[in-house]
């Protein structure tokens, strides 16, 4: 029974529930909650994903910024410090504000097409660039290592046998497009990359030629040069059997809205550009892999006027280049098909040094973007009064482990059975409830505990909440909430109430 | 198999092409001639004999300056020509490595392996005179010893603002030298079993130690010379203590020095401690055998080749010592195995520069014809950075990504880098670049064949010569890997021939040989020639080495 199915099969049985004199509004078939759930797991075959790497570790505590904590925060990185009215606020959340440059994104945000998801990182973080790097590539655990990228391992289970036998009638575009000259480890099979490295659409067919009707011999000579020269082989077959279907979406496909003028050097916003017109052309492309370098602000990271400086250029780019391209899928009416997601390898310490910049850190925030996204908040700000640390030097600690935000989109994005995606991920992880309506519970705790919610914070009062089997909640406050589910129990330890708004 | 013990038979051209492919940019016919017969060790040891460690300076190649073909690094700083000036030491060093009349030397190969190990590029460290300094110090010292080498390298101005050094203050560390030099330069992140190598608090520890060293005049119009001081006071004076793994007390504790000289004793004391670090000379030789002979290394090689190169190189009779492990790795016997030859992907110096040289395309002077030089150089520096290869410019502190990302040297192939290398060679082919008047760069195909046609003009009673002579000689030690007979037939039937008879063509050539002053006759036959040999530069063979 597929997911979609079984929901379905399952919201007839729900029946009302009585709980300590509390009535609980039973979950029929046309509730908001079910079409919501119903609406988000369709296993639809025309989803791309949108991967941007931000190549050098993002300084997440001058990306967004804990308002709530601003004297903290100020304390920690003075010399670095964004001032307290440059920072750009955002509508009903007044903890948390955006560096200045990002009015891209904090409109996003605001039209709830962005989620900021807070301190995202793993146990044990390395903070080496190379490792870390590699860790968020291949969604390992810090102490082991694959050969192969998480991304590249989905598209390898989903087309299996490739690139043997592809392009085919079934999937004629390349699975995975990387716009530049190199694949990302992201993209990695267990055999070879998943997907093709395109830095011009316009002139790649040009560049490659067409299809050779000659077939030479395939003869193999023995030992690494022998599976060399396979390898060479299949990547210029790759190459001519899917330059006509780039050459053709390139021509049909169009840009709508406008990108930063050339004399931005917005490379990301160029490379997000290319990827919009090759959706608009028709492409049927998995996965989009682009980046933008420079991240590894060790020194002047700000100008005098610490508003400014190199990575206000970053962020200033990164959040132009999203804008740009989110409405652009917009105007193409493709906004429903796309979702994009952030990742640097680390973000950077708490503390600045002295350099005005800031040396390798842990946790740092990611951005999800698109129409898709439910949920504008998944975490909370960190709690700058007791960052752990040793020397003086403080470190943002984890809330979110980033395999979470890869399970949502293995499951629920783009339609993985649950346990294909747990041996993908090679754990099984609890959602952060990305494309859900619905907030979960993880496991047994307070209701005010944020480790409590898939979210990882407290459900807000216009959301929909889940409390799973076997769960039991202990509620000390009022709460209120849009509709609650109780497939566990609530606990009261005092004679509090539920407000359902509706 | 005995792995390190030394390589005895006499070179064959296989052989020998083998090991000047790997040591040098690639050879041409003439060097693999030259080797042919030798042994191994005479080899090499020619090959750093040839050494030239005092070229002629890079000059200005600007031809529309009057200082065109004038030496500059021994001027002020002229912060105007700051990126040509930079660039052009480039250019130097590409006509180091390409030189067809220089005898065939290892040096430059090894430095670019010391310049991709011990990073900083162009683009970041900006000031021309830091970037020649730079690069001279590893040309330098790359046969030399390990110890004088990250010593030099860990206050050199170059990586000194490459890695931040200079801002690290007492009380005031940054970080980014401290971890690179562990991480990347020395001990490794890792131990071959996957084992950390150091702790987070030791790169904490070695910042401090590197407290106080800054660069001079950068970017200082007009200035004359640059280099490092050491500044006491910026300087932690306090005592370092490094984690277990750099050994048990007092080993793994720098004592803290109060005078001028402080920053000197304390890096001879880190680098002493770094070395001594078991995975140093491991991590090294681990990487200089994945340069020069197979990116993959499993067990039996760590256990037969990684670690006792390994124990040599960190010997006391050894200690450090650079140029013996070179010979003994080159020299070895798992360098010339069977299953080594062909086994990595050409870089793109490697190809670039690598046709120019197997097709003795000559490098003008460049200072008395800068204009041909700079346009020679255009050509190669600007494809080579699209091919991911930007000299002295990596794209980060780890070097180009194919010499330590997973995939290795495949990674340098894909859609649409292969493209951009058919578009490379084919340019031999066509032969559009002008490096000068009367010099098209390219191959003389029309030339090459009349060289094996044996008595060309004597039509009557001389036949002409077949297909597979043609191909054979085309094919001479181009390839790392041997063709099959099944690839030589399609070469000859399907690309050359395109479904004709071979007489087809014999016909055409001693039409040619008639009246070679027939433009149409020659262009029929050098048409078959242009399509075979493009073909064959476009193989996959073509691009392993």
């Amino acid at each position: 029974m597929k997911r979609r199915d079984f929901l379905a099969a399952a919201s007839a049985s729900v029946l009302p529930v009585m709980l300590n004199g509390f009535g609980l509004k039973a979950m029929s078939g046309q509730s908001a909650l079910v079409q919501s759930l119903l609406g988000t797991t369709a296993l639809a075959s025309d989803r791309a994903l949108v991967i941007i790497y931000l190549n050098g570790g993002n300084d997440g505590l001058n990306t967004v910024i804990p308002l709530d904590q601003y004297s903290l925060y100020n304390g920690l990185r003075s010399n670095i410090a964004i001032p307290q009215n440059s920072v750009l606020t955002l509508d009903g959340n007044a903890a948390t504000g955006l560096h200045p440059a990002m009015t891209g994104l904090k409109n996003l945000y605001n039209n709830g097409k962005l989620s900021i998801v807070h301190s995202v990182s793993y146990p044990n973080p390395d903070q080496s660039h190379y490792r870390a790097t590699d860790i968020w590539m291949t969604a390992v655990d810090a102490n082991q290592t694959s050969d192969s990228g998480w991304a590249g391992r989905y598209l390898e289970n989903r087309f299996p046998g490739y690139p043997v036998g592809y392009p085919n009638t079934q999937m004629k575009d390349p699975l995975a497009i990387q716009i530049g000259y190199l694949t990302s480890t992201t993209l990695l099979g267990s055999q070879q990359s998943m997907g093709i490295a395109l830095s011009d659409p316009n002139s790649f067919y040009q560049l490659v030629g067409g299809p050779n009707n000659n077939t030479p011999p395939a003869d193999l000579p023995c030992c690494e040069a022998g599976e060399l020269i396979a390898y060479i082989r299949r990547q210029q077959a790759l190459s001519v059997g899917y330059a006509k279907e780039i050459k053709d979406a390139a021509g049909i496909g169009v840009n709508r809205a406008t990108y930063p003028p050339a004399a931005d050097k917005n490379y990301l916003a160029d490379q997000l550009k290319i990827v919009a017109r090759l959706i608009d052309g028709g492409l049927n492309t998995k996965i989009y892999f682009v980046s933008l370098s420079g991240f590894d602000t060790h020194s002047t990271q700000v100008d005098t006027d610490v508003t400014i400086g190199a990575h206000a250029l970053l962020l200033g780019k990164l959040s132009d280049a999203i804008a740009a391209f989110q409405q652009d899928l917009n105007l193409m009416g493709k906004e429903d098909r796309v979702v994009g997601m952030t990742f640097s390898e680390f973000g950077r310490r708490a503390n600045s040094n002295n350099s005005k910049g800031t040396d390798h850190g842990t946790a740092a925030p990611m951005f999800v973007f698109g129409s898709s996204v439910k949920h504008r908040t998944i975490g909370q700000n960190p709690d700058l009064a007791t960052l752990p640390g040793t020397n003086g030097n403080k470190e943002i600690p984890m809330q979110i482990d980033f395999r979470r935000v890869y399970t949502d989109i293995l499951n629920d994005w783009f339609g993985t059975n649950r346990t294909t995606t747990n041996s993908l991920l090679f754990h099984e992880f609890p959602t952060v409830s990305l494309f859900s309506d619905t907030v979960e519970t993880v496991t047994s705790g307070n209701w005010q505990d944020r480790s409590t919610w898939t979210v990882g914070r407290m459900p807000f009062a216009n959301e929909y909440v889940k409390v799973n089997a076997g769960h039991t909640i202990t509620v000390g406050q009022n709460i209120m909430v849009k509709n609650i589910k109780l497939n566990g129990k609530l606990k009261f330890t005092g004679p509090y109430k539920v407000r359902i708004v509706g | 198999m005995p792995y390190l013990d030394q390589y005895t038979q006499p070179l064959t051209a296989k052989t020998a092409a083998h090991l000047l492919r790997r040591a040098t940019f690639g050879p041409t016919q003439t060097e693999i001639a030259n080797f042919t017969g030798l042994t191994a060790d005479v080899a090499v040891q020619q090959l750093i004999n040839n050494a030239n460690y005092s070229p002629p300076p890079p000059v200005d190649l600007d031809s529309t300056k009057p200082t065109a073909g004038q030496t500059y690094l021994d001027k002020a700083f002229n912060g105007d020509r700051n990126f040509d000036f930079g660039h052009y030491l480039r250019y130097w060093w590409l006509g180091l490595m390409t030189s067809q009349t220089a005898p065939p030397s290892l040096l430059d190969k090894l430095t670019l392996f010391w310049q991709n190990h011990f990073v900083t590029t162009r683009e970041v460290v900006d000031d021309y005179r830091f970037v020649n300094q730079y690069l001279l110090l590893l040309r330098n010292n790359a046969l030399g010893n390990f110890r004088t080498l990250v010593t030099q390298i860990s206050k050199d101005p170059a990586m000194l603002r490459y890695l931040n050094g200079n801002e690290n203050e007492v009380g005031k560390p940054n970080e980014n030298y401290a971890r690179e030099l562990q991480e990347l330069f020395t001990v490794g992140a890792f131990d071959f079993a996957g084992n950390k190598n150091y702790t987070e608090d030791d790169v904490k520890a070695a910042a401090r130690v590197l407290t106080g060293w800054k660069y001079n005049n950068y970017w200082v119009q007009g200035s004359q010379s640059i280099g490092t001081t050491f500044y006491i006071s910026k300087h932690d004076k306090t005592d370092k203590q490094f984690s277990a793994n750099y050994g048990s007390p007092p080993n793994n504790k720098i004592t803290g020095r109060t005078t001028s000289t402080a920053g000197d004793e304390e890096l001879t004391d880190l680098v002493t401690m770094l070395l001594n670090h078991p995975q140093c000379p491991r991590f090294i030789c681990r990487k200089l055998y994945r340069w020069y002979v197979n990116p993959n290394v499993d067990q039996t090689i760590e256990d037969n080749v990684i670690i006792p190169l390994a124990n040599f190189f960190a010997s006391p009779t050894n200690n450090f010592a650079i140029r013996p492990v070179i010979v003994k790795l080159l020299t070895s016997q798992i360098f010339f195995d069977t299953s080594n030859i062909g086994s990595m992907v050409k870089s793109p110096a490697d190809l670039a520069v690598g046709a120019m040289r197997f097709f003795n395309q000559p490098v003008p002077d460049m200072t008395t014809d800068y204009a041909a030089f700079k346009m020679y150089f255009d050509f190669m520096f600007w494809r080579m950075r699209d091919l991911q290869m930007a000299l002295i410019d990596q794209p980060s502190v780890f070097g180009y990504e194919p010499y330590y990302q997973t995939g290795y040297t495949r990674i340098w192939m894909n859609t649409t880098t292969i493209a951009l290398r058919s578009d490379y060679t084919d340019a031999y082919i066509w032969r559009w670049l002008q490096v000068k008047p009367g010099y098209k760069m390219g191959i003389d195909l029309v030339a090459w064949v009349t060289a094996l046609q044996p008595n060309f003009s004597d039509t009557t009673n001389t036949p002409s010569i077949s297909c597979t002579q043609v191909l054979d000689s085309f094919a001479n030690n181009l390839f790392a890997t041997d063709l099959f007979q099944s690839q030589k037939d399609f070469l000859i039937n399907t690309i050359m021939m395109n479904g004709l008879q071979c007489s087809s063509w014999q016909f055409e050539w001693n039409r040619y040989r008639k009246t070679p002053t027939n433009e149409d006759y020659k262009n029929a036959v050098l048409y078959r020639f242009q399509n075979l040999m493009k073909y064959m530069l476009r193989m996959a063979e073509y691009h392993l080495f």
